[in-house]
């Protein structure tokens, strides 16, 4: 078990500690770390939950311990140069609902199908960075409908869902959307465009 | 000759800046009765950057301040960087800075008195940039200092720029990178190079007179300053006060060389966090965007650009007016509005 004692510093100076002594520990390795300062154990917690861990923070008088795990994630981050060059990423995919129901024929078997495929999407180890929703396709993202916190949960975990604007003013569904970003014609093209590749189930 | 006197030396080492939490904020404002008037056209409703009230059919007074702690070691810039914060109110609102008072916090028992004067010489030369005037202030004996302005400044009604003017389909574009908190707090913790962080001081004096100015002539109606609480908090405001959604290519936003590698290290100021928590669900980020980046939106700002929402017909010729007229200018198109969806801002 690491140890890094940040009593007595004040923010940033605790997170900066944190960065240095996760670089040096191995993956999965536990670490407890000492915070005397309230707003950095806040904040310690805060950068911890962001890389996927949760911590576990117990307080003794004024000093809080935080016990956690190193993050898998990759602890250094990628260089902003890099994340510019946008391309086609091979792997990447993007998943097209263009109807309510998945498959054609029995209209109640469309809607369970399409139900079964949100759950199994959504756990899958690479998951979509987008869902696009277009024609009948948008009424999956309004509040009522059954496959809306599946969709959530995928956005939740950084899948941009997005939904055709000229489908749901068609539709007339401009109050009832539960999830999602509008866009546009223009938006969805470009996206479906640099995908690795497309599904639509 | 005057001894040097290293202004950071007055705040708590590693201190956090100094704004408040806007939640917090918010929450208090919610309790006060709100002023109410026909000729008032921007009240504290819509978070905008200051009040506008109309005195006539050809002028409305443009009403603003703000003063904070000393940001970087000489008095003389920090005097620029303060006023040129404060100025940055009225030019968001689309108006001509008129007059302005000094605000003054400063203990003459910490500090030599010498240093009182550069800070307010250097307030004077933005000022005067400015093409406005300094007709007086008021001092309080307090430590750390503090310095800013009340700015008093002018706009035609019909050319009022306010929080709530973008419309779906505008262009965005921001004026100045963003970074300077990062960057501050780098130097405080021994982690910005020096050329980096004087970058970042040049940024910060700069006014946003020029890009206020393109945005007037080519029909800006929506825009506001990023200061405290960051590219996202401000944007946030923004969309919600114009009832719209943003999309933001975090890629695209202009960072300043250097801040990025300031919070990779962990320099990450306690008013990012704060900042973080005041968006909230309201924001979000695609998977392909990282923690630092994430952070780096939400990284309080002082003196920071403008954004502004823009008919996309006009944004890139927008863009090429506000860069030839100020050779410093770095302003880009960083994202587009969306009509509102279940969340106001998206980056990606």
């Amino acid at each position: 078990m690491k140890i890094i004692d940040t009593n007595g510093f004040k923010c940033p100076q605790p997170l900066i500690m944190l960065k240095e002594g996760l670089q040096e520990m191995e993956q999965g390795e536990n670490v407890t770390i000492y915070t005397d300062n309230e707003t950095s154990l806040k904040n310690l917690v805060t950068y911890l939950r962001d890389q996927g861990v949760e911590p576990e923070v117990s307080s003794n008088e004024k000093v809080h311990a935080i016990v956690t795990r190193r993050p898998e994630a990759n602890l250094i981050d990628t260089d902003p140069a890099a994340y510019c060059e946008t391309g086609i990423v091979v792997n990447n995919y993007v998943v097209c609902i263009k109807s309510e129901l998945m498959g054609e024929g029995d209209p109640e078997l469309g809607k369970v199908l399409m139900e079964t495929f949100m759950d199994n999407l959504k756990l899958q180890e690479q998951l979509p960075t987008h869902v696009v929703l277009y024609n009948s396709g948008v009424k999956l993202a309004m509040k009522q409908s059954s496959v809306c916190s599946s969709l959530s949960e995928l956005e939740e975990l950084g899948t941009r869902v997005m939904l055709c604007g000229s489908c749901i003013d068609h539709y007339g569904l401009q109050y009832d959307i539960g999830v999602g970003m509008i866009s546009d014609m223009v938006v969805i093209t470009e996206t479906m465009a640099v995908a690795g590749h497309v599904i639509y189930p | 000759m005057n001894q040097k006197f290293d202004l950071l030396s007055t705040i708590e080492y590693g201190g956090c800046s100094s704004k408040l939490p806007a939640g917090l904020l918010s929450e208090v404002l919610k309790e006060l009765p709100v002023a109410v008037d026909p000729n008032l056209l921007v009240d504290v409703d819509t978070h905008d950057d200051a009040g506008v009230y109309r005195i006539n059919e050809e002028t409305a007074l443009i009403f603003t301040t703000d003063f904070f702690p000393p940001i970087c070691s000489d008095p003389f810039e920090f005097g620029e960087i303060a006023a040129a914060n404060a100025l940055s109110d009225v030019y968001a609102m689309g108006g001509t800075p008129l007059l302005a008072l000094n605000l003054m916090m400063f203990s003459q028992e910490k500090i030599p008195m010498h240093v009182f004067g550069e800070i307010l010489k250097g307030g004077n030369e933005k000022v005067r940039e400015a093409s406005a005037l300094i007709v007086g202030g008021h001092t309080i004996d307090d430590h750390p200092p503090k310095y800013g302005l009340a700015v008093v400044g002018t706009v035609h009604p019909d050319k009022l720029i306010t929080n709530a003017g973008a419309r779906p389909g505008d262009r965005l574009i921001l004026t100045k990178s963003i970074g300077t908190g990062a960057l501050v707090s780098g130097q405080k913790n021994g982690l910005s190079k020096p050329e980096h962080y004087r970058m970042a001081l040049h940024q910060m004096k700069r006014l946003n007179l020029n890009a206020a100015q393109a945005a007037g002539k080519f029909g800006v109606k929506g825009m506001t300053d990023i200061t405290g609480f960051g590219l996202a908090g401000h944007a946030l405001k923004m969309a919600d006060a114009s009832q719209v959604s943003f999309r933001i290519h975090t890629g695209q936003v202009p960072l300043l060389p250097g801040s990025f590698d300031v919070f990779e290290k962990g320099s990450i100021p306690g008013a990012t966090f704060r900042n973080l928590e005041f968006t909230g669900k309201e924001v979000h980020f695609t998977r392909s965007v990282g923690y630092n980046l994430k952070m780096l939106v939400h990284d309080a700002q002082t003196s920071g650009g403008l954004l502004m929402a823009v008919n996309p017909d006009h944004a890139e010729q927008l863009v090429r007016e506000i860069n030839q007229t100020d050779p410093d200018s770095g302003a880009v198109i960083i994202g587009e509005v969306l009509p509102r969806s279940p969340r106001i801002l998206y980056f990606e």
